[in-house]
Protein backbone atom coordinates (compact mmCIF):
# COMPACT_ATOMS: atom_id res chain seq x y z
CA UNK A 1 0.00 0.00 0.00
CA UNK A 2 1.20 3.07 -0.81
CA UNK A 3 0.83 6.18 1.43
CA UNK A 4 2.48 9.12 2.73
CA UNK A 5 3.52 10.56 6.37
CA UNK A 6 4.29 14.21 7.43
CA UNK A 7 7.18 14.94 9.69
CA UNK A 8 7.46 18.40 11.39
CA UNK A 9 11.04 18.19 11.57
CA UNK A 10 13.62 21.85 11.46
CA UNK A 11 16.88 19.54 10.62
CA UNK A 12 15.36 16.88 9.58
CA UNK A 13 16.76 14.63 12.02
CA UNK A 14 14.88 14.72 14.96
CA UNK A 15 11.23 15.36 15.08
CA UNK A 16 11.01 19.21 17.35
CA UNK A 17 8.52 20.93 16.00
CA UNK A 18 4.48 21.04 17.11
CA UNK A 19 1.85 21.34 14.69
CA UNK A 20 1.42 25.24 14.30
CA UNK A 21 5.33 26.08 14.13
CA UNK A 22 5.86 23.71 11.36
CA UNK A 23 6.67 25.74 8.06
CA UNK A 24 7.76 22.90 6.07
CA UNK A 25 6.70 19.89 6.42
CA UNK A 26 8.92 17.16 5.27
CA UNK A 27 6.56 14.60 3.52
CA UNK A 28 7.82 10.76 2.99
CA UNK A 29 6.42 8.28 0.82
CA UNK A 30 6.10 4.76 1.95
CA UNK A 31 5.85 1.74 -0.41
CA UNK A 32 5.81 -1.91 0.96
CA UNK A 33 7.81 -0.90 4.06
CA UNK A 34 10.68 0.98 2.18
CA UNK A 35 10.67 4.89 2.49
CA UNK A 36 11.66 8.08 0.09
CA UNK A 37 11.81 11.38 0.39
CA UNK A 38 8.84 12.77 -1.51
CA UNK A 39 8.49 16.04 -0.98
CA UNK A 40 9.62 19.52 1.35
CA UNK A 41 5.93 20.71 1.08
CA UNK A 42 6.05 24.58 2.38
CA UNK A 43 2.94 25.34 4.09
CA UNK A 44 3.83 29.34 4.94
CA UNK A 45 1.39 30.24 1.83
CA UNK A 46 -1.13 28.64 3.33
CA UNK A 47 -0.79 30.84 5.88
CA UNK A 48 -1.37 33.81 3.81
CA UNK A 49 -4.37 32.62 2.77
CA UNK A 50 -5.60 32.43 6.11
CA UNK A 51 -4.61 35.96 6.79
CA UNK A 52 -6.54 37.28 3.87
CA UNK A 53 -9.83 36.03 5.63
CA UNK A 54 -12.35 37.68 6.78
CA UNK A 55 -12.75 36.32 10.00
CA UNK A 56 -10.22 38.58 12.24
CA UNK A 57 -10.97 37.50 15.48
CA UNK A 58 -9.88 34.26 15.65
CA UNK A 59 -6.43 35.50 14.93
CA UNK A 60 -6.77 38.59 17.03
CA UNK A 61 -8.36 36.18 20.31
CA UNK A 62 -5.80 32.89 20.00
CA UNK A 63 -1.63 33.60 19.45
CA UNK A 64 -1.63 35.40 23.03
CA UNK A 65 -3.79 34.37 25.62
CA UNK A 66 -6.50 32.10 23.80
CA UNK A 67 -5.51 29.38 24.01
CA UNK A 68 -3.14 27.64 26.82
CA UNK A 69 -0.68 27.15 24.43
CA UNK A 70 2.02 29.40 23.86
CA UNK A 71 1.04 30.12 20.82
CA UNK A 72 4.09 29.57 19.04
CA UNK A 73 3.26 29.71 15.21
CA UNK A 74 -0.15 29.48 15.79
CA UNK A 75 -2.57 31.74 13.94
CA UNK A 76 -6.01 30.64 15.22
CA UNK A 77 -8.64 28.20 13.53
CA UNK A 78 -8.46 29.19 10.03
CA UNK A 79 -5.04 28.80 10.24
CA UNK A 80 -5.33 25.01 11.32
CA UNK A 81 -8.02 24.26 8.81
CA UNK A 82 -5.80 25.51 6.19
CA UNK A 83 -2.85 23.90 7.32
CA UNK A 84 -4.72 20.35 7.94
CA UNK A 85 -5.58 20.83 4.47
CA UNK A 86 -2.17 20.93 3.22
CA UNK A 87 -1.63 17.43 4.76
CA UNK A 88 -5.21 15.65 4.19
CA UNK A 89 -3.12 13.80 1.40
CA UNK A 90 -0.88 11.87 3.84
CA UNK A 91 -1.77 9.18 6.31
CA UNK A 92 -0.69 10.21 9.43
CA UNK A 93 1.66 13.99 10.80
CA UNK A 94 4.39 13.42 13.51
CA UNK A 95 4.59 16.38 15.38
CA UNK A 96 6.34 17.14 18.70
CA UNK A 97 3.11 18.21 19.51
CA UNK A 98 -0.84 18.71 18.10
CA UNK A 99 -2.55 21.18 19.63
CA UNK A 100 -6.65 20.41 20.42
CA UNK A 101 -7.94 22.33 17.33
CA UNK A 102 -5.55 20.82 15.03
CA UNK A 103 -6.53 17.27 16.31
CA UNK A 104 -9.94 17.50 15.90
CA UNK A 105 -9.29 18.73 12.41
CA UNK A 106 -7.39 15.96 11.18
CA UNK A 107 -8.85 13.22 12.86
CA UNK A 108 -12.31 14.45 10.38
CA UNK A 109 -9.82 13.92 7.74
CA UNK A 110 -9.21 10.34 8.97
CA UNK A 111 -5.30 11.66 8.97
CA UNK A 112 -3.72 10.23 12.54
CA UNK A 113 -1.57 11.70 14.95
CA UNK A 114 1.56 10.86 16.52
CA UNK A 115 2.41 13.54 18.98
CA UNK A 116 6.05 12.26 19.73
CA UNK A 117 9.58 13.68 19.93
CA UNK A 118 12.95 12.30 19.11
CA UNK A 119 14.61 10.75 15.95
CA UNK A 120 12.94 10.78 12.73
CA UNK A 121 14.48 7.49 11.74
CA UNK A 122 13.66 5.35 14.75
CA UNK A 123 9.82 7.15 14.80
CA UNK A 124 9.21 6.25 11.01
CA UNK A 125 10.82 2.80 11.59
CA UNK A 126 7.79 2.06 14.05
CA UNK A 127 5.07 3.34 12.69
CA UNK A 128 6.02 2.10 9.14
CA UNK A 129 5.96 -1.41 10.83
CA UNK A 130 3.25 -0.99 12.50
CA UNK A 131 1.15 0.25 9.55
CA UNK A 132 2.65 -2.95 7.63
CA UNK A 133 1.06 -5.04 10.28
CA UNK A 134 -2.35 -3.53 9.93
CA UNK A 135 -2.50 -3.84 5.98
CA UNK A 136 -1.17 -7.44 6.31
CA UNK A 137 -3.78 -8.30 8.50
CA UNK A 138 -6.48 -6.59 6.46
CA UNK A 139 -5.40 -8.12 3.25
CA UNK A 140 -5.83 -11.43 5.23
CA UNK A 141 -8.87 -10.70 6.70
CA UNK A 142 -10.25 -9.88 2.85
CA UNK A 143 -9.00 -13.00 1.63
CA UNK A 144 -10.76 -15.07 4.19
CA UNK A 145 -14.14 -13.23 3.28
CA UNK A 146 -13.77 -14.02 0.23
CA UNK A 147 -12.45 -17.89 0.48
CA UNK B 1 -15.82 -16.47 9.80
CA UNK B 2 -15.75 -15.39 13.40
CA UNK B 3 -18.86 -16.49 15.41
CA UNK B 4 -21.47 -14.38 16.66
CA UNK B 5 -22.47 -14.62 20.46
CA UNK B 6 -26.45 -13.63 20.94
CA UNK B 7 -26.91 -12.47 24.33
CA UNK B 8 -24.12 -13.45 26.00
CA UNK B 9 -24.20 -12.77 30.15
CA UNK B 10 -20.95 -11.37 31.01
CA UNK B 11 -18.48 -8.52 30.69
CA UNK B 12 -14.92 -8.73 29.56
CA UNK B 13 -12.20 -9.15 32.45
CA UNK B 14 -12.03 -5.66 32.42
CA UNK B 15 -15.07 -5.55 33.92
CA UNK B 16 -13.17 -6.74 37.11
CA UNK B 17 -13.09 -2.76 38.14
CA UNK B 18 -16.51 -3.91 39.96
CA UNK B 19 -14.93 -6.15 42.12
CA UNK B 20 -12.68 -3.24 43.35
CA UNK B 21 -15.27 -1.53 43.19
CA UNK B 22 -16.98 -3.50 45.68
CA UNK B 23 -14.01 -2.72 47.91
CA UNK B 24 -14.42 0.19 50.64
CA UNK B 25 -11.78 2.88 49.69
CA UNK B 26 -10.50 1.01 46.87
CA UNK B 27 -9.73 2.57 43.46
CA UNK B 28 -9.39 1.24 39.79
CA UNK B 29 -6.72 2.69 37.76
CA UNK B 30 -7.67 1.36 33.95
CA UNK B 31 -4.70 1.02 32.03
CA UNK B 32 -6.96 0.88 28.60
CA UNK B 33 -8.78 3.01 26.18
CA UNK B 34 -11.51 5.20 26.69
CA UNK B 35 -13.95 3.38 24.98
CA UNK B 36 -13.50 0.05 27.70
CA UNK B 37 -14.52 1.79 30.54
CA UNK B 38 -17.35 3.50 29.36
CA UNK B 39 -18.61 -0.20 27.70
CA UNK B 40 -18.35 -1.80 30.93
CA UNK B 41 -19.98 1.15 32.93
CA UNK B 42 -23.85 0.49 32.90
CA UNK B 43 -24.18 -1.23 36.09
CA UNK B 44 -26.29 0.85 39.11
CA UNK B 45 -24.80 1.32 42.43
CA UNK B 46 -21.34 3.10 43.23
CA UNK B 47 -19.30 1.72 45.83
CA UNK B 48 -20.22 4.29 48.10
CA UNK B 49 -17.55 6.87 48.39
CA UNK B 50 -16.05 6.86 44.48
CA UNK B 51 -18.75 8.32 41.95
CA UNK B 52 -19.03 4.95 40.30
CA UNK B 53 -17.36 4.27 37.10
CA UNK B 54 -15.23 7.88 36.87
CA UNK B 55 -11.72 6.35 37.32
CA UNK B 56 -8.39 7.44 36.10
CA UNK B 57 -7.36 6.10 33.00
CA UNK B 58 -4.59 6.28 30.53
CA UNK B 59 -7.07 6.71 27.77
CA UNK B 60 -4.43 5.05 25.40
CA UNK B 61 -4.55 5.81 21.62
CA UNK B 62 -2.78 4.82 18.31
CA UNK B 63 0.38 6.69 19.29
CA UNK B 64 0.46 4.41 22.62
CA UNK B 65 0.25 1.15 20.37
CA UNK B 66 3.03 2.06 18.43
CA UNK B 67 5.53 3.69 21.03
CA UNK B 68 4.16 1.94 24.12
CA UNK B 69 1.81 3.23 26.78
CA UNK B 70 4.26 3.16 29.76
CA UNK B 71 4.89 7.09 30.48
CA UNK B 72 1.20 7.62 30.10
CA UNK B 73 0.88 4.53 32.68
CA UNK B 74 3.69 6.02 34.99
CA UNK B 75 2.28 9.61 34.98
CA UNK B 76 -1.43 8.15 35.53
CA UNK B 77 -0.37 6.39 38.71
CA UNK B 78 1.46 9.14 40.13
CA UNK B 79 -1.54 11.44 39.66
CA UNK B 80 -3.99 9.47 40.95
CA UNK B 81 -2.29 8.90 44.28
CA UNK B 82 -1.61 12.62 44.92
CA UNK B 83 -5.43 13.40 43.66
CA UNK B 84 -7.54 10.56 44.61
CA UNK B 85 -7.46 9.60 48.35
CA UNK B 86 -8.45 5.57 48.46
CA UNK B 87 -6.51 2.75 50.34
CA UNK B 88 -5.72 0.74 47.68
CA UNK B 89 -4.81 1.37 44.22
CA UNK B 90 -5.58 -1.58 42.03
CA UNK B 91 -4.39 -0.88 38.27
CA UNK B 92 -6.30 -2.88 35.59
CA UNK B 93 -5.21 -3.38 32.06
CA UNK B 94 -7.15 -3.78 29.44
CA UNK B 95 -6.11 -6.05 25.58
CA UNK B 96 -4.24 -2.76 23.89
CA UNK B 97 -1.54 -2.66 26.41
CA UNK B 98 -1.04 -6.38 26.75
CA UNK B 99 -1.16 -7.03 23.24
CA UNK B 100 1.38 -4.61 22.56
CA UNK B 101 3.05 -5.72 25.53
CA UNK B 102 3.70 -2.66 28.10
CA UNK B 103 5.27 -3.93 31.04
CA UNK B 104 2.47 -2.99 33.25
CA UNK B 105 4.16 -5.06 36.43
CA UNK B 106 7.29 -2.98 36.10
CA UNK B 107 5.59 0.69 36.14
CA UNK B 108 3.38 -0.19 39.17
CA UNK B 109 6.63 -1.56 40.81
CA UNK B 110 8.15 1.60 41.19
CA UNK B 111 4.97 2.53 43.40
CA UNK B 112 6.41 -0.65 46.04
CA UNK B 113 7.09 1.84 48.30
CA UNK B 114 4.59 4.12 48.48
CA UNK B 115 2.24 4.72 51.47
CA UNK B 116 -1.09 3.54 50.22
CA UNK B 117 -0.71 -0.05 48.61
CA UNK B 118 -0.62 -0.24 44.51
CA UNK B 119 -0.95 -3.27 42.65
CA UNK B 120 -2.62 -4.73 39.24
CA UNK B 121 -4.57 -6.88 37.77
CA UNK B 122 -3.95 -8.27 34.39
CA UNK B 123 -7.42 -8.19 32.85
CA UNK B 124 -6.97 -8.29 29.22
CA UNK B 125 -10.87 -8.94 27.57
CA UNK B 126 -9.11 -12.12 25.37
CA UNK B 127 -7.90 -13.62 28.96
CA UNK B 128 -11.76 -14.43 29.77
CA UNK B 129 -14.88 -12.56 31.25
CA UNK B 130 -15.42 -10.52 34.26
CA UNK B 131 -15.66 -13.51 36.25
CA UNK B 132 -11.81 -14.66 35.42
CA UNK B 133 -11.56 -10.68 35.84
CA UNK B 134 -12.77 -11.02 39.49
CA UNK B 135 -10.43 -14.14 40.50
CA UNK B 136 -7.24 -11.72 39.26
CA UNK B 137 -8.62 -8.87 41.25
CA UNK B 138 -8.51 -11.31 44.47
CA UNK B 139 -5.64 -12.90 43.18
CA UNK B 140 -3.39 -9.70 42.63
CA UNK B 141 -4.15 -9.26 46.65
CA UNK B 142 -3.19 -12.40 47.56
CA UNK B 143 0.00 -12.31 46.21
CA UNK B 144 1.21 -8.72 45.92
CA UNK B 145 -0.19 -7.34 48.90
CA UNK B 146 -0.50 -10.00 51.09
CA UNK B 147 2.11 -11.66 53.06
CA UNK B 148 1.82 -14.75 55.22
CA UNK B 149 1.02 -14.58 59.05
CA UNK B 150 2.61 -16.74 61.64
CA UNK B 151 -0.12 -15.79 64.37
CA UNK B 152 -3.78 -17.37 63.63
CA UNK B 153 -6.84 -15.86 65.04
CA UNK B 154 -9.12 -18.89 66.57
CA UNK B 155 -12.06 -18.98 64.92
CA UNK B 156 -11.87 -16.42 61.85
CA UNK B 157 -13.40 -17.74 58.85
CA UNK B 158 -12.83 -15.86 55.16
CA UNK B 159 -15.99 -15.89 53.29
CA UNK B 160 -15.60 -15.76 49.36
CA UNK B 161 -18.79 -16.18 47.42
CA UNK B 162 -19.69 -14.76 43.62
CA UNK B 163 -18.93 -11.48 41.78
CA UNK B 164 -19.77 -8.09 43.40
CA UNK B 165 -22.25 -6.49 40.99
CA UNK B 166 -22.51 -9.31 37.95
CA UNK B 167 -24.98 -10.98 40.87
CA UNK B 168 -27.38 -9.13 41.87
CA UNK B 169 -27.94 -9.88 45.53
CA UNK B 170 -24.38 -9.86 46.35
CA UNK B 171 -24.53 -7.46 48.99
CA UNK B 172 -26.97 -9.22 50.34
CA UNK B 173 -25.93 -12.53 49.87
CA UNK B 174 -22.50 -12.06 51.54
CA UNK B 175 -24.04 -10.57 54.71
CA UNK B 176 -26.27 -13.56 55.65
CA UNK B 177 -24.00 -15.70 54.61
CA UNK B 178 -21.65 -13.71 57.27
CA UNK B 179 -25.04 -14.11 59.82
CA UNK B 180 -24.99 -17.66 59.54
CA UNK B 181 -21.39 -18.73 60.30
CA UNK B 182 -21.26 -16.12 62.66
CA UNK B 183 -24.12 -18.08 64.60
CA UNK B 184 -22.00 -21.04 64.16
CA UNK B 185 -19.51 -19.46 67.02
CA UNK B 186 -16.78 -18.31 64.07
CA UNK B 187 -15.94 -15.02 63.18
CA UNK B 188 -16.23 -14.25 59.22
CA UNK B 189 -14.34 -11.69 57.92
CA UNK B 190 -15.23 -10.84 54.38
CA UNK B 191 -13.84 -8.23 51.81
CA UNK B 192 -16.76 -6.85 50.36
CA UNK B 193 -19.19 -3.95 50.94
CA UNK B 194 -19.69 -1.58 53.37
CA UNK B 195 -17.44 -1.37 56.59
CA UNK B 196 -15.14 -3.71 54.83
CA UNK B 197 -12.00 -2.62 52.99
CA UNK B 198 -8.49 -2.50 53.81
CA UNK B 199 -8.40 -3.97 57.13
CA UNK B 200 -10.30 -7.15 56.47
CA UNK B 201 -8.06 -8.14 53.55
CA UNK B 202 -5.32 -7.71 56.29
CA UNK B 203 -6.51 -9.65 58.53
CA UNK B 204 -7.40 -12.63 55.26
CA UNK B 205 -3.83 -14.71 56.53
CA UNK B 206 -4.41 -15.26 60.00
CA UNK B 207 -8.29 -16.89 59.39
CA UNK B 208 -7.92 -20.25 60.68
CA UNK B 209 -9.74 -21.44 56.77
CA UNK B 210 -11.47 -19.92 53.76
CA UNK B 211 -14.79 -20.64 53.06
CA UNK B 212 -15.58 -20.64 49.17
CA UNK B 213 -19.31 -20.65 48.53
CA UNK B 214 -19.37 -20.78 44.58
CA UNK B 215 -19.76 -23.38 41.74
CA UNK B 216 -16.19 -22.73 40.41
CA UNK B 217 -15.52 -19.15 41.14
CA UNK B 218 -12.47 -18.69 43.29
CA UNK B 219 -11.45 -21.98 43.53
CA UNK B 220 -7.75 -20.87 42.06
CA UNK B 221 -7.53 -18.34 44.51
CA UNK B 222 -8.31 -20.35 47.51
CA UNK B 223 -5.79 -23.12 46.21
CA UNK B 224 -2.95 -20.22 46.22
CA UNK B 225 -4.10 -18.96 49.49
CA UNK B 226 -3.74 -22.67 50.68
CA UNK B 227 0.26 -23.13 49.13
CA UNK B 228 0.77 -19.14 50.16
CA UNK B 229 -0.59 -19.13 53.82
CA UNK B 230 -1.32 -22.46 54.69
CA UNK B 231 -4.91 -21.54 55.10
CA UNK B 232 -6.85 -24.76 54.29
CA UNK B 233 -10.38 -24.19 52.21
CA UNK B 234 -14.06 -25.46 52.48
CA UNK B 235 -15.29 -25.67 48.94
CA UNK B 236 -18.93 -25.77 48.98
CA UNK B 237 -20.18 -25.66 45.72
CA UNK B 238 -24.17 -25.38 46.01
CA UNK B 239 -25.19 -21.65 47.17
CA UNK B 240 -27.35 -22.65 50.04
CA UNK B 241 -31.16 -21.42 49.44
CA UNK B 242 -33.61 -22.34 51.57
CA UNK B 243 -33.72 -25.39 54.42
CA UNK B 244 -32.63 -28.11 53.00
CA UNK B 245 -29.55 -26.70 51.38
CA UNK B 246 -28.74 -24.71 54.70
CA UNK B 247 -28.86 -27.04 56.47
CA UNK B 248 -26.15 -29.15 54.83
CA UNK B 249 -24.25 -26.32 54.55
CA UNK B 250 -24.54 -25.15 57.87
CA UNK B 251 -23.39 -29.00 58.86
CA UNK B 252 -20.55 -29.15 56.44
CA UNK B 253 -19.27 -25.82 58.04
CA UNK B 254 -19.70 -26.94 61.44
CA UNK B 255 -17.54 -30.21 60.66
CA UNK B 256 -14.74 -28.47 58.90
CA UNK B 257 -14.21 -25.97 61.80
CA UNK B 258 -14.87 -28.64 64.68
CA UNK B 259 -18.27 -26.73 66.08
CA UNK B 260 -19.73 -29.24 68.51
CA UNK B 261 -22.67 -31.13 66.65
CA UNK B 262 -25.21 -29.94 69.06
CA UNK B 263 -24.44 -26.64 68.78
CA UNK B 264 -25.06 -26.48 64.88
CA UNK B 265 -28.53 -28.46 65.59
CA UNK B 266 -29.67 -26.58 67.45
CA UNK B 267 -29.04 -23.12 65.16
CA UNK B 268 -30.58 -25.27 62.47
CA UNK B 269 -33.42 -26.32 64.62
CA UNK B 270 -34.32 -22.61 65.46
CA UNK B 271 -34.16 -21.82 62.00
CA UNK B 272 -35.96 -24.60 60.10
CA UNK B 273 -38.51 -24.14 63.05
CA UNK B 274 -39.88 -20.88 61.69
CA UNK B 275 -39.14 -21.62 58.00
CA UNK B 276 -41.42 -24.54 58.20
CA UNK B 277 -43.59 -22.22 60.36
CA UNK B 278 -44.01 -20.05 57.43
CA UNK B 279 -44.23 -22.46 54.62
CA UNK B 280 -47.01 -24.39 56.53
CA UNK B 281 -49.20 -20.85 57.09
CA UNK B 282 -48.98 -20.71 53.56
CA UNK B 283 -49.42 -24.65 52.68
CA UNK B 284 -53.20 -24.14 50.53
CA UNK B 285 -50.93 -21.48 48.29
CA UNK B 286 -48.67 -24.57 47.88
CA UNK B 287 -50.88 -27.22 47.38
CA UNK B 288 -53.70 -25.21 44.64
CA UNK B 289 -51.82 -26.93 42.17
CA UNK B 290 -52.61 -24.41 39.38
CA UNK B 291 -50.76 -21.69 40.87
CA UNK B 292 -47.45 -22.79 40.27
CA UNK B 293 -45.63 -24.05 37.30
CA UNK B 294 -45.11 -27.74 36.93
CA UNK B 295 -41.77 -27.65 34.98
CA UNK B 296 -38.91 -24.87 35.70
CA UNK B 297 -36.19 -23.46 33.88
CA UNK B 298 -33.26 -21.51 35.46
CA UNK B 299 -30.87 -19.46 33.12
CA UNK B 300 -28.09 -18.20 34.77
CA UNK B 301 -24.66 -18.13 36.20
CA UNK B 302 -23.80 -21.41 37.73
CA UNK B 303 -24.25 -20.33 41.12
CA UNK B 304 -27.84 -19.52 40.60
CA UNK B 305 -28.47 -22.23 38.27
CA UNK B 306 -27.14 -24.79 40.63
CA UNK B 307 -28.61 -22.74 43.93
CA UNK B 308 -31.86 -22.30 42.59
CA UNK B 309 -32.41 -25.40 41.07
CA UNK B 310 -31.48 -27.41 44.31
CA UNK B 311 -33.83 -25.23 45.74
CA UNK B 312 -36.81 -25.38 43.42
CA UNK B 313 -36.31 -29.31 43.61
CA UNK B 314 -35.59 -29.81 46.97
CA UNK B 315 -37.58 -27.47 49.11
CA UNK B 316 -40.70 -26.53 46.90
CA UNK B 317 -41.28 -30.30 44.98
CA UNK B 318 -40.92 -28.41 41.04
CA UNK B 319 -40.02 -30.71 38.01
CA UNK B 320 -36.73 -29.06 36.31
CA UNK B 321 -36.59 -28.99 32.89
CA UNK B 322 -33.31 -28.27 31.24
CA UNK B 323 -31.25 -25.74 33.43
CA UNK B 324 -28.37 -23.82 31.55
CA UNK B 325 -25.55 -22.13 33.02
CA UNK B 326 -24.46 -19.02 31.14
CA UNK B 327 -21.32 -17.61 32.79
CA UNK B 328 -18.94 -19.57 30.29
CA UNK B 329 -17.55 -21.85 33.13
CA UNK B 330 -14.00 -23.38 32.16
CA UNK B 331 -14.18 -26.58 30.95
CA UNK B 332 -11.95 -28.49 33.90
CA UNK B 333 -15.22 -27.38 36.82
CA UNK B 334 -18.13 -28.73 34.39
CA UNK B 335 -18.01 -32.24 35.03
CA UNK B 336 -18.05 -31.63 38.89
CA UNK B 337 -21.05 -28.98 38.28
CA UNK B 338 -23.03 -31.11 36.59
CA UNK B 339 -22.84 -34.01 38.93
CA UNK B 340 -24.00 -32.03 41.54
CA UNK B 341 -27.35 -31.29 39.44
CA UNK B 342 -28.10 -35.09 39.60
CA UNK B 343 -27.87 -34.84 43.33
CA UNK B 344 -31.44 -33.70 43.80
CA UNK B 345 -33.92 -35.30 46.54
CA UNK B 346 -36.43 -37.99 45.54
CA UNK B 347 -33.77 -39.20 42.80
CA UNK B 348 -34.35 -36.54 41.00
CA UNK B 349 -31.51 -35.49 38.35
CA UNK B 350 -31.33 -31.94 36.39
CA UNK B 351 -30.02 -31.73 32.59
CA UNK B 352 -27.71 -28.94 32.57
CA UNK B 353 -26.02 -27.39 29.39
CA UNK B 354 -23.18 -25.13 29.59
CA UNK B 355 -24.24 -22.55 26.85
CA UNK B 356 -23.48 -19.28 26.47
CA UNK B 357 -25.52 -18.37 23.13
CA UNK B 358 -28.83 -16.59 23.64
CA UNK B 359 -30.68 -17.50 20.54
CA UNK B 360 -29.63 -21.51 21.24
CA UNK B 361 -31.07 -21.05 24.75
CA UNK B 362 -34.10 -19.70 23.67
CA UNK B 363 -34.85 -22.21 21.19
CA UNK B 364 -34.36 -25.25 23.57
CA UNK B 365 -36.84 -23.26 26.37
CA UNK B 366 -39.64 -22.78 22.93
CA UNK B 367 -38.97 -25.94 22.02
CA UNK B 368 -39.69 -27.87 25.24
CA UNK B 369 -42.89 -29.22 26.51
CA UNK B 370 -42.98 -28.22 30.11
CA UNK B 371 -46.87 -29.57 30.28
CA UNK B 372 -48.13 -26.50 31.04
CA UNK B 373 -46.77 -22.66 30.92
CA UNK B 374 -42.91 -22.86 31.97
CA UNK B 375 -41.51 -21.12 34.88
CA UNK B 376 -38.27 -18.92 34.14
CA UNK B 377 -36.02 -17.41 36.23
CA UNK B 378 -33.16 -15.67 34.26
CA UNK B 379 -32.00 -12.73 32.79
CA UNK B 380 -33.77 -10.13 31.56
CA UNK B 381 -33.49 -11.27 28.14
CA UNK B 382 -35.58 -14.09 29.24
CA UNK B 383 -38.95 -11.88 29.78
CA UNK B 384 -39.78 -11.57 26.37
CA UNK B 385 -39.18 -15.58 24.84
CA UNK B 386 -41.17 -16.47 28.26
CA UNK B 387 -43.92 -13.90 28.18
CA UNK B 388 -44.66 -15.26 24.31
CA UNK B 389 -45.03 -18.66 25.72
CA UNK B 390 -47.49 -17.12 28.52
CA UNK B 391 -44.98 -18.13 31.11
CA UNK B 392 -43.99 -16.72 34.71
CA UNK B 393 -40.70 -15.23 34.45
CA UNK B 394 -38.57 -13.87 37.63
CA UNK B 395 -35.27 -11.70 36.81
CA UNK B 396 -32.66 -13.16 39.30
CA UNK B 397 -29.66 -12.62 36.91
CA UNK B 398 -27.78 -10.62 34.65
CA UNK B 399 -28.62 -8.89 32.67
CA UNK B 400 -31.46 -7.04 35.12
CA UNK B 401 -34.08 -4.30 33.71
CA UNK B 402 -37.29 -5.12 35.77
CA UNK B 403 -35.83 -5.02 39.20
CA UNK B 404 -33.98 -2.29 41.70
CA UNK B 405 -31.88 -4.65 44.42
CA UNK B 406 -30.24 -2.90 47.76
CA UNK B 407 -29.16 -5.67 50.02
CA UNK B 408 -31.77 -7.97 49.53
CA UNK B 409 -30.91 -12.09 49.33
CA UNK B 410 -31.80 -15.13 48.47
CA UNK B 411 -29.06 -17.04 51.23
CA UNK B 412 -29.85 -18.60 53.78
CA UNK B 413 -33.42 -19.48 55.58
CA UNK B 414 -34.74 -16.07 55.01
CA UNK B 415 -33.38 -15.85 51.34
CA UNK B 416 -35.53 -19.09 50.38
CA UNK B 417 -38.12 -17.37 51.90
CA UNK B 418 -37.95 -14.11 49.71
CA UNK B 419 -37.33 -16.21 46.98
CA UNK B 420 -40.41 -18.23 47.61
CA UNK B 421 -42.56 -14.60 47.84
CA UNK B 422 -40.91 -13.32 44.77
CA UNK B 423 -41.86 -16.53 42.32
CA UNK B 424 -45.75 -16.63 43.83
CA UNK B 425 -46.09 -12.59 43.35
CA UNK B 426 -45.40 -13.02 39.84
CA UNK B 427 -47.08 -17.01 40.20
CA UNK B 428 -50.47 -15.54 41.39
CA UNK B 429 -50.46 -11.75 40.01
CA UNK B 430 -51.24 -13.68 36.46
CA UNK B 431 -54.88 -14.72 37.97
CA UNK B 432 -55.70 -11.58 39.20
Amino acid sequence: MLYKIAVGSSDGVNVDLKFGEVKKFIIFEVDDKKRKLLEIRNVDNYETSAETNSCDNYEKGCGSSGCSGNGNGCNGATDVISKVEAVSDCRCVVCKKVGFQAQKQLERKAVSIFDIEGNVDKILEKIIDYYAKIDERRLNSRKNVEL
Amino acid sequence: MAKLLDKQRYKCALGAMQTVQAINRALPILHSGPGCAQKLSESTGSSGYFSPNIFPCTSINEKDVVFGGVKKLDSTIENALKVVDADLYVVLTGCIPEIVGDDTGEVVSRYADNDKPVIYAPTAGFKGNNYKGHEQVVDAIVEQYLKKSETKQKGLVNIWADVPYQDLFWLGNIRELEKLVSELGLIPNTIFGYKRGLDNIKKLPEAEFNLLVSPWVGLSTMKKMERKFGIPYLHCRTLPIGATETSKFLREVGKFAGVNEEKVESVIKEHEDYYYYLIERYADLFLENRVINKQFTVVADAQYSLGITKFLVNDLGLIPAKQFVVDDTPKAYRESITEEFKNLNFGIKAEVSFETDGYKIHEEIKNHDYHGYPLVLGGYYEKEVTENLNGNFLNISWPVQDKVVFDNFYVGYAGGIRLIEDIYTVAVSRFN
